[in-house]
């Protein structure tokens, strides 16, 4: 959302520049140009009298529907746009201690490792995501042949996970498991 | 430019004579290094604010991750003059064992 935000201000900040000159040409009259003239040149006549007139009828509480509708989503847009400029954003690295990291990718190959140490687990999919606090969410999915007992298997992996991330020393703030049944000609392990 | 990359020979230095730290990382989207001319430290970044060490650990740690990164950080902070130290585990490596 800041690259977003970012490229909306270059080009508002471009427009701004580009007026600027405008302007300074016309307003020491370079080349026969006049100020009076600026705004038929650049065609804001029409630009000015619909402006006037969606004001006239704003004010007279004569607008279409379809112009409210259309005002109140500009004015969501730019609280929701406000509102992520403001959310700080989310740290890239997992925080164990003040001044100590690790890195995303570490903690999903550690996962991963535990996650597929199971037997029935054929395939896993598995995404970390840093915390402001110490610790990471970790998010699990497991693929198991149908008919597996989802529950059990839950279980075996979520004590996998938390096992292998507390040996090896990984804070670990929320870590949810999903069992999947799949085909297993279509996962990355057939047989165990 | 010549400090910063004395600094950074000494943190990597003091970083790699730690137990469980297998070598340095190199970062993984931009390079994590300090550049002088001609020569650059892979695997510490030093800048006005802050120094930053990327290690990659072994595996089994000798140590839990969190008491492995505390103790390169101690070990860093004291070679840097100040500057906050931070450190990141950037990988852990499987040990070989070379009885096999």
């Amino acid at each position: 959302m800041r690259i977003f935000n970012r490229i909306v201000v270059v080009l508002l900040l471009a427009g701004i520049v580009a007026l600027g000159v405008t302007m300074l040409f016309y307003l020491f009259d370079v080349s026969d140009y006049h100020l009076e003239d600026l705004s038929r040149t650049l065609g804001l006549n029409g630009l000015y009298d619909g402006a006037n007139n969606f004001v006239q009828r704003a004010e007279s509480r004569s607008l279409d529907v379809l112009d409210i509708v259309v005002l109140a989503l500009v004015a969501l847009l730019g609280l929701v746009l406000l509102i992520l400029e403001f959310k700080p954003p989310s740290p890239r690295r997992v925080r164990m201690h003040q001044g100590t990291y690790v890195t995303r990718r570490a903690v999903e190959d550690e996962v991963n490792s535990a996650v597929e140490g199971s037997h029935e687990v054929l395939q896993s999919n598995v995404k970390v995501k840093a915390q402001r606090r110490t610790g990471a969410r970790v998010n699990v999915t497991a693929s198991v042949r149908p008919g597996e007992n989802a529950q059990s298997v839950q279980a075996d992996v979520q004590d996998r996970v938390q096992q292998r991330l507390d040996r090896v020393g990984i804070p670990i703030g929320n870590l949810s498991v999903q069992v999947r049944e799949s085909d297993p000609r279509q996962t990355k392990t057939r047989v165990k | 430019m010549a400090d910063d990359l004395q600094m950074a020979r000494a943190v990597q230095d003091a970083a790699l004579a730690i137990e469980g730290v297998a070598s340095l990382g190199t970062g993984r989207w931009a390079e994590a290094a300090t550049y002088g001319a001609g020569e650059k430290v892979t695997g510490v970044v030093i800048s006005h604010d802050e120094v930053r060490v990327h290690i990659v650990a072994n595996y089994p740690p000798p140590e839990p991750l969190q008491a492995l990164a505390e103790r390169v950080r101690e070990r860093v902070a004291s070679r840097v003059g100040g500057r906050p130290a931070m450190v990141v585990v950037e990988d852990i490596e499987v040990v070989r064992d070379e009885n096999l």
